[in-house]
């Protein structure tokens, strides 16, 4: 602000008081002729009666050429008319005003210039109607406003399609495009996003290691996003290596413990929980022989072909990566013809459910009912049933889950049983 | 939708009370990060983490637990969880931390057990 000297303060307010004075003189015909807006006065049929100077020159007309042959909807293009015929006018009958509609007036030289339109219809003494009084503001910035808004909005579309097929395509990246074959499994996979714009912590695997036996994983790295995708590439290919070095499950996951806390230790902690199996054919039956070692994971559930199910608990085990001789549990099995195993990861149980509303959690118990009722059971039927079933909770599931089923199908003979 | 989560810190002889309400989750645990710097623990001293006001709790709430701890035993102190809700203690128990964090009913029960250790 400008230091005032002491006459100013003097001289002041009888100046401001001058050019009030000449404010005030301004006519109210001058104020109508070149007020910023436009003004528009027309009978009860739309004939134009009146217009300013202000609106003349915006469309580069004379006076004489509008006023008393043309009408308002004249001055408008094909599909204003329109709207001005259907919506405008019945609106401005029934309630004797209506504002700000954006609509478009054509120009003498054909150009066209968007405005905002109000109208008061002006009774006389006796309530009648006696003609419609029309205002019109210059749109022309709010139109390229508009049209930036749309733009970016447009650009933030493509942006964030970009995105999702990043994230997407990041997502098949730590998963197996196919599992392989295993001779005399059934096995059967399901990989549930939650969100197309972040990347999920949720990984699974299937590989053959020495002759006949087979190396087995599903695990869930804590938060989500790139973060927890190079944590999640980590441990996959710890995982495969370190299981080719010494393959007994307990010292697979002692493996990884100890590369992710040698990686993420300090304020911020990332860790996994994951279950290692391996498989080993046993017998002639066509039976086979599961180790599995967990690491803080939620417990495998076994399907028996006596139509049984239960959890098989590892407790004591600890997640993997943030302490630095974490405990691992491990648990044995044998699966025999019939017998369905499942992995899971906690989106599953964790999923809100539509039934019992916001707050209530799926939970451990409703899934062992829910394998009870499918035991006995395939690997295909139960993953087939687990979609399903996250299907009903729609948009309840709101992390990633990652489901691993094994079943060691019947003979022939038995399935027709 | 995410609960927001208040964040109260009290000072007693066996070290600092973080008291927590609200949801625990990606969204909240930066809060909490972020507050663990400037907490005040003198070796020997206990950290509780009072968890009674807890309406939720992800995995991201778990590895905050975890930052705690990493924060305490750098400072040769402590670390302790009180009034553990429910789920959460499910949780803390299938990821195996149960080993690693004692646990009290309260934050007072918490402050009775802690013992100075002869520095």
């Amino acid at each position: 602000m400008m230091p005032r000297t002491g006459d100013e303060e003097q001289g002041g307010p009888t100046g401001e008081r001058a050019q009030f004075s000449a404010l005030l003189e301004d006519s109210a015909e001058d104020l109508y002729e070149h007020a910023p807006c436009g003004y528009l006065s027309t009978l009860l049929d739309g004939r134009i009666a009146k217009i300013n100077t202000t609106l003349l020159d915006w469309l580069g007309y004379r006076r004489d050429d509008l006023v008393g042959s043309w009408h308002f909807s004249d001055l408008l293009t094909v599909g204003g008319r329109l709207y001005h015929e259907t919506h405008f006018m019945p609106l401005l009958r029934m309630q004797g005003e209506i504002s700000g509609i954006a609509l478009e007036l054509k120009a003498a030289d054909g150009s066209r210039l968007p405005v905002l339109v109000t109208s008061t219809v002006k009774t006389g003494g006796d309530g009648q109607p006696l003609l419609i009084r029309t205002t019109l503001f210059d749109a022309r910035d709010r139109r390229a406003y508009e049209t930036e808004l749309l733009r970016a909005r447009q650009e933030a579309d493509r942006e964030r399609e970009r995105l999702q097929t990043l994230a997407t395509t990041l997502q098949r990246t730590l998963l197996p495009p196919t599992l392989v074959n295993v001779p005399g499994l059934d096995v059967s996979v399901h990989y549930h996003i939650a969100s197309v714009d972040e990347v999920g912590g949720d990984f699974y695997d299937l590989f053959p290691l020495t002759e006949g036996t087979w190396g087995m994983f599903l695990g869930d790295v804590c938060g989500k996003g790139a973060a927890a995708a190079a944590v999640t590439s980590l441990a996959r290919y710890t995982l495969r290596a370190a299981a080719v070095y010494d393959p007994d499950p307990a010292a697979v996951l002692a493996n990884l413990n100890t590369v992710l806390h040698h990686e993420y230790n300090g304020t911020e902690p990332r860790f996994c929980t994951v279950v290692f199996g391996l498989l080993t054919p046993d017998g002639d039956q066509g039976g086979f022989r599961v180790t599995l070692a967990s690491g803080g994971h939620p417990p495998a559930l076994l399907m028996r072909a006596d139509g049984t199910a239960d959890y098989l608990p590892t407790p004591g085990g600890q997640l993997i990566g943030v302490l630095p001789d974490a405990h691992i549990a491990t648990t044995s099995l044998r699966l025999d013809p019939g017998d369905t195993l499942l992995l899971h990861t906690d989106g599953l149980t964790e999923a809100h459910t539509a039934i019992t509303g916001d707050k209530d959690r799926y939970g451990d118990d409703a899934l062992l009912g829910f394998a009870r009722v499918l035991a006995p059971t395939t690997a295909t039927h139960t993953v087939t049933a687990i979609r399903d079933l996250l299907n009903t909770f729609g948009t309840g599931v709101d992390d990633d889950t990652a489901v691993l089923a094994i079943n060691v199908p019947r003979p022939p003979s038995e399935e027709q049983q | 939708m995410t609960e927001p989560l208040t964040l109260h810190t009290r000072t007693t002889p066996a070290g600092t009370v973080i008291e927590l309400t609200g949801d625990l989750d990606h969204h909240t645990t930066p809060q909490v990060r972020s507050a663990l710097p400037s907490l005040d623990l003198r070796p020997g001293q206990q950290l509780v983490i009072d968890l009674g006001g807890i309406t939720f709790c992800d995995s991201t709430g778990i590895s905050t637990l975890i930052a705690a701890r990493n924060h305490a035993l750098s400072a040769n102190a402590t670390i302790a969880l009180a009034a553990v809700p429910d789920r959460m203690s499910h949780i803390i128990r299938v990821v195996g931390l149960d080993q690693v964090f004692p646990t009290h009913l309260t934050a007072e029960d918490a402050e009775a057990a802690w013992h100075p250790t002869p520095g």
